[in-house]
């Protein structure tokens, strides 16, 4: 579905209406009136419109739009082009985001994130707008369009010569991330509080518990999932969306962390998980506010713990395996 | 009863062959040197702590202890713990490093600290300051009378002939105080720069080299006796290789220079690894080097015992006088390799160890933001 384009989904949609006679034969289909009542750009639909009419759904009205059947002669009165008036079967487009199906760039904005995230500590890379194109196959727009949101997010920059560049990653810009963190995410976490099941809250809390009596050394991924439960699972429960998305978006401690397990090895993190547990308690016993102190206490502390591994990871010089980055220092 | 086997990482300046042939000798202990004067032996410790027993860092005990590469030492198991006890309330005079200050004792949280506990995270071993050296006809082009500056590495009078040290740590150190002194600025703290300071810095330094200003780089004290051989008259150097050169007749200069030199020390710190019988024999090394015959070895070469009085009964006063006190040698002197290397008469540049390690400006360090510093110092390699 994804690599087709949401045109399909329209076509799909529009076709199975047709079947069912929800759109009665004869219904005089105009793209702008479909978009509208789908609450779809224009584009996809005359797309799937063209493409029902080869398949012969519809036919071109030889004036204006589409005409459900076989022939322009069904094309009923102009009453019946409200398409407002049907009740149509939507339930391919309904996945609660405003549009049915995430656009491109937004599918590729995260991956391509993560590798400029886990490049960046090891030097100076230019990112390369075909290069995106080739390793994901997608047209140069959806390329700009990657490069202009992470521009907006901060995390590349245009140089003199008007190459993307991204890195070093300084431990200035892990100070000033941490900063706005621990007063984002710690609010987040205070309003998301009141709403967690306090089910997840326990069985959270357990697997920090397994995690500490465990006698062998921790696997990467089971740090970074209790990681990711406590900064991304638990404050993505805010309602204030905007505060949401700045907290996702300054989530780069983690990252350094994970590049330095993977180089140095997993070592004992019980602090970590003291830090987790204290958290946990407080928002099992409902007290936000106290959660809240807690988890900006386990970022300061984490953060003087990042800081010391960033500087472990200047001595190394990373593969790079992604064909969109090349190293330039 | 086979002898224990003791793995010990070291640069090439601190183990030289005599030292090692002593080592064999006073210690029950087979011990394999691995001399890596490169990253590579850095990479090595914090990625496998398995393959060695010592390593006789300077200037990475941040690094290696968040790596937890290295075990905390107990001072109860160290002939010299009463000194390294008395480290954490120095007399001002003590000139003692905040480097190693600040990161000597374990503290409970895991991390080090200055509070005095039971356990070390090293045992300093050596100390010294450097500064560039040059040769007599740098005179020429700078005037006779004028003051040594760090500001000499980018004179435009030396074009071409001056040499730098590749290591990003001591070179960008090296250049900052070069920057400071030709440019007539001051950094805030010279020993932590911001990134703002690096981009000077570098920029400064990809400028120069791209007007030919650099003669080369060197990596370890023979590259750098080679370098001044072929003909940069004005460098970083090792007091090791100034005293290569003069044994090999060329005159070279240890510049005292106005703004201060850049202080380093040098520590044995024991592997995350070792226990067993590799621990004793990395315990007996530690005391043997704290007993005081190593840093008196390398005394010849002009470094300081970090605890001068041990190292002081294994040398003969007139070295003593030479090295530590700033008075003319009495006779020729040898270097570690029993080489006639200091000639009758001769005084040490900057005078005696207190006043030479009293003007310390900044110590050797891996800065907060060194990742963007080696990114810029790489990009001045490559430039």
């Amino acid at each position: 579905m994804r690599s087709k384009g949401y045109y399909s989904l329209v076509r799909t949609l529009l076709k199975e209406n047709i079947r069912q006679g929800r759109i009665p034969r004869g219904t005089r289909l105009y793209t702008a009136a479909v978009a509208d009542r789908l609450a779809l750009s224009p584009p996809p639909v005359r797309r799937a419109l063209d493409q029902l009419m080869e398949e012969g759904v519809l036919v071109l009205h030889p004036q204006h739009g589409y005409v459900v059947g076989g022939t322009t002669q069904e094309a009923g009165q102009p009453g019946r082009e409200n398409l407002h008036l049907l009740d149509l079967d939507l339930s391919l487009l309904e996945s609660g985001k405003s549009t049915p199906l995430a656009p491109r760039w937004e599918t590729i904005l995260e991956e391509v994130k993560q590798g400029v995230l886990r490049a960046i500590p090891f030097g100076t890379f230019q990112i390369s707008e075909t290069g995106i194109c080739d390793h994901f196959s997608v047209s140069r727009t959806v390329s700009r369009e990657v490069l202009a949101r992470l521009d907006t997010q901060g995390h590349v920059e245009k140089s003199r010569s008007s190459h993307w560049i991204v890195g070093p990653l300084s431990a200035r810009a892990l100070d000033e991330t941490h900063e706005m963190r621990r007063l984002l995410e710690p609010q987040a976490l205070m309003d998301a509080a009141s709403r967690v099941d306090q089910k997840r809250l326990l069985a959270m809390r357990q697997e920090i518990e397994i995690l500490r009596r465990r006698d062998d050394v921790l696997t990467i991924n089971e740090i970074a999932g209790a990681e990711a439960a406590l900064h991304r699972e638990l404050p993505g429960g805010c309602r204030n969306r905007r505060m949401v998305a700045n907290v996702m978006n300054l989530q780069i401690a983690p990252v350094v962390d994970d590049l330095f397990r993977e180089h140095i090895g997993v070592q004992d993190e019980s602090n970590l998980l003291d830090e987790h547990d204290i958290v946990l308690a407080h928002l099992i016993r409902r007290d936000s506010e106290g959660a809240g102190q807690a988890l900006r206490r386990h970022l300061d502390l984490q953060h003087q713990r990042t800081r010391a591994r960033l500087k472990v990871l200047s001595i190394f010089d990373a593969p790079n395996d992604l064909p969109y980055l090349t190293r330039i220092h | 009863m086979s002898r224990p086997r003791l793995r010990v990482i070291a640069r090439r300046e601190f183990v030289p062959e005599p030292l090692k042939a002593e080592a064999a000798r006073a210690l029950d202990i087979d011990i394999v040197f691995d001399v890596v004067d490169t990253l590579d032996g850095l990479r090595r410790v914090v990625t496998a702590p398995e393959t060695f027993d010592v390593y006789h860092q300077w200037h990475t005990i941040d690094l290696i202890w968040t790596s937890r590469a290295i075990q905390p030492i107990a001072l109860d198991r160290l002939t010299c713990a009463a000194a390294l006890r008395a480290i954490s309330r120095p007399p001002l005079n003590a000139l003692s490093p905040p480097t190693v200050t600040r990161k000597l004792f374990l503290q409970a949280d895991g991390e080090l600290g200055s509070a005095p506990s039971g356990h070390v995270s090293m045992l300093p071993v050596l100390r010294g300051v450097d500064c560039f050296a040059y040769q007599p006809a740098v005179r020429d082009l700078i005037g006779a009378d004028v003051r040594e500056s760090w500001g000499w590495l980018f004179d435009d009078r030396l074009r071409g002939h001056v040499g730098l040290l590749s290591d990003p740590v001591l070179g960008m150190i090296e250049a900052a105080l070069a920057t400071e002194a030709s440019r007539n600025i001051s950094f805030d703290d010279i020993g932590n720069l911001s990134i703002e300071d690096i981009d000077l810095v570098a920029d400064a330094l990809i400028q120069l080299k791209k007007l030919g200003h650099f003669r080369g780089v060197w990596s370890n004290y023979e590259e750098a006796a080679r370098l001044m051989q072929r003909g940069a008259l004005v460098q970083s150097m090792f007091t090791p290789g100034a005293t290569r050169l003069r044994r090999e007749k060329l005159s070279v200069i240890i510049a005292s220079p106005i703004e201060g030199g850049r202080g380093w020390h040098s520590d044995l710190c024991i592997s995350s690894a070792t226990h067993g019988k590799a621990l004793d024999a990395a315990y007996a090394y530690l005391n043997w080097w704290a007993e005081g015959w190593p840093s008196a070895c390398l005394s010849r070469q002009g470094y300081y015992a970090f605890f001068p009085e041990r190292a002081r009964s294994y040398l003969e006063q007139d070295e003593w006088d030479y090295w530590y006190d700033g008075l003319p040698a009495a006779r020729a002197l040898p270097d570690p390799f029993g080489e006639p290397a200091i000639p009758v008469g001769h005084v040490r540049e900057g005078g005696s160890c207190a006043t030479r390690m009293g003007r310390v400006r900044v110590w050797n360090t891996f800065m907060d933001e060194h990742t963007y510093l080696v990114r810029r110092w790489r990009e001045f390699l490559e430039a």
